[in-house]
């Protein structure tokens, strides 16, 4: 005992169990195993479930006083304010109710015209409502937690979207939580597709931008690309439904030095004050239940390979009879798992020389391009 | 019993019941979600350096090793980042432990200020070799923050060892 204190049982004046030092020793390696085995190996699920399970009570106890008091803030929130925010809705429901008519004409004709082109018949995305606890307090990464689990039968690698565009990607799913690794995030990455020209590209997080942002990388300097261009998901991943919308194009950097345009974009879901978010069940895990993990940021890398152009983008797929029908035909029936290894591994060696930035991963065979592509040259 | 100068009064025997106790709460303020700012201060790294500075015998590596982990799934950090911080940090305040309590409270402060700022150091370390970005020097905030809030803790946490050990009507606590 220390010396300030006045105990009533006798400290142990020989015995003192193993030294300071070498239980030091003992806990970091244990700390270090379980980093290893957490960031490479992936085998320390169980125990982070574990106790995800049972800290939940006190994350719920800590939830509530926070919840309160935004509650009671929203409760003292002005009537203008109220009725103003009010009108903004109805008028966006306005405008979106004559979309939804023209959406309902437009995917019967779409039905029509792809069985007469035989092409495969796209999936409609079922989807679940859910709401932000909180966000993750590791200021290293960008993630949110959200408020349904495996008890209310959310997969990882689900898409999530808010009304305005993609926000990120379930990446831990626990028992009644789950965390989505936004887009903004460092280590994630989400193919996308220039909705002006067509050309398939990865957009991949970049979280020291202000406030965050994406940046599309692997493009040719030279390439077609504009500020204020839209960026929705190709769908070439098997894991987004395709179409829909993730970045606005925001600044294009195109240096002497690089053979690559710097191009960064302003994510279109409101990444950092969502409160209800859509998680989408992932396009590949609708048909089965089969997951690869770490299988989508392969396929992704590939989709960056052969991105470049449109016409390589054909390659891809062997086998596919149009662009526009890979959508359903790559799907490596893929679920980013958690921690992947980090995209940056795919940057290349030498930008200019050399013209397939990104070698796929091989546990994704079926995404490999099959001949080493030519230079990108429009 | 020897009377150290920045100690006015022998103090009681802690409850081991209100020392794990405020442990828990330390979780649970840790646990708050106030949004993802990088100076917040841990008032958990604060409570267990405070707990291995006054009872090395009850509060040890082991215990900050178990409350790190849940740092680290609460935050979906890295697993094994906050308890490697936290273990070192325990076994720094249990080196320092004998040579802290002869200080006053405010003097105390400015000597933990290196076991904090280590704390964050081995963070930062750990998830720039894991791949992470940079919170930003905010984070430099953070350990001067819970060095300033040592005399807090130590007002609070000692406060039911300051009791009386006779209570009478002039003296009910």
């Amino acid at each position: 005992m220390s010396l300030g204190t006045l105990d009533r049982s006798t400290p142990p004046l020989f015995n003192q169990g193993p030294s300071a030092l070498s239980k030091l020793i003992f806990f970091s390696a244990l700390a270090l195993f379980l980093m290893v085995a957490d960031a490479r190996f992936n085998v320390v699920r169980p125990i982070r479930l574990a106790i995800g399970t049972v800290l939940y009570p006190v994350q719920w106890l800590a939830l509530k006083p926070v919840q309160a008091v935004a509650e009671g803030g929203r409760y003292l929130e002005e009537l203008q304010l109220a009725q103003r925010k009010e009108a903004e809705a109805r008028r966006a429901l306005a405008l979106q109710s004559e979309r939804a008519g023209q959406a309902d004409v437009l995917a019967s004709e779409n039905a029509r015209l792809r069985a007469l082109l035989e092409l495969r018949q796209t999936t409609s995305t079922p989807g679940r409502a859910a709401e932000v606890l909180y966000d993750s307090a590791d200021p290293y990464t960008r993630k949110v937690v959200i408020d349904q689990g495996v008890a209310q039968g959310v997969v990882a690698g689900s898409p999530v979207i808010d009304p305005s565009g993609v926000v990120g990607q379930v990446t831990l799913v626990q028992p009644f939580t789950s965390e989505v690794t936004l887009v903004i995030d460092r280590d994630q990455a989400i193919p996308v597709q220039n909705m002006r020209t067509g050309a398939r590209s990865v957009a991949f997080g970049d979280a020291n931008a202000h406030g965050g942002g994406l940046e599309l990388r692997f493009m040719a300097a030279n390439s077609d690309v504009q500020e204020g261009d839209l960026l929705a998901t190709s769908g070439v991943d098997g894991v987004y439904p395709a179409g829909l919308p993730v970045a606005r194009i925001e600044r294009i950097e195109r240096r002497a030095d690089s053979g690559f345009a710097r191009i960064y974009c302003q994510p279109l879901g409101d990444v950092n004050a969502a409160r209800y978010v859509l998680v989408l069940t992932p396009v590949g895990g609708q048909g089965s239940a089969a997951a690869h993990p770490a299988a989508a940021s392969a396929s992704a890398a590939a989709a960056a390979s052969a991105a470049t152009t449109p016409k390589a983008a054909a390659t891809v797929v062997p086998g596919a009879p149009a662009p526009s029908a890979t959508t359903a035909a790559v799907a490596p029936a893929a679920a980013v798992a958690k921690r992947t290894p980090p995209a940056r591994a795919t940057r290349p060696a030498n930008p200019v020389a050399s013209p397939t930035p990104a070698v796929p991963a091989p546990s994704a065979p079926a995404a490999r391009p099959r001949t080493p592509e030519r230079r990108a040259t429009p | 019993m020897i009377m150290r100068p920045g100690q006015q009064q022998l103090l009681l025997p802690v409850s081991p019941i209100f020392m794990w106790a405020s442990l828990v709460m330390a979780l649970l303020l840790a646990m708050l979600p106030l949004g993802r700012a990088a100076w917040m201060p841990d008032v958990l790294a604060l409570v267990i350096v405070f707990w291995s500075v006054h009872q090395p015998m009850r509060v040890g590596m082991g215990a900050a090793f178990f409350f790190g982990l849940c740092m680290d799934v609460h935050q979906s950090a890295l697993l094994g980042q906050h308890a490697l911080s936290y273990t070192t940090l325990s076994f720094l305040a249990i080196m320092m432990h004998r040579r802290l309590t002869w200080y006053s409270v405010l003097l105390q402060a400015p000597q933990v200020l290196p076991l904090f700022l280590l704390s964050h150091v081995i963070e930062l370390a750990i998830r720039m070799v894991g791949g992470g970005i940079l919170p930003g020097w905010t984070m430099l905030v953070a350990p001067a923050l819970e060095a300033a809030l040592w005399p807090l803790a130590s007002v609070l946490l000692l406060a039911p060892q300051r009791r009386t050990p006779d209570p009478d009507a002039n003296r009910p606590l």
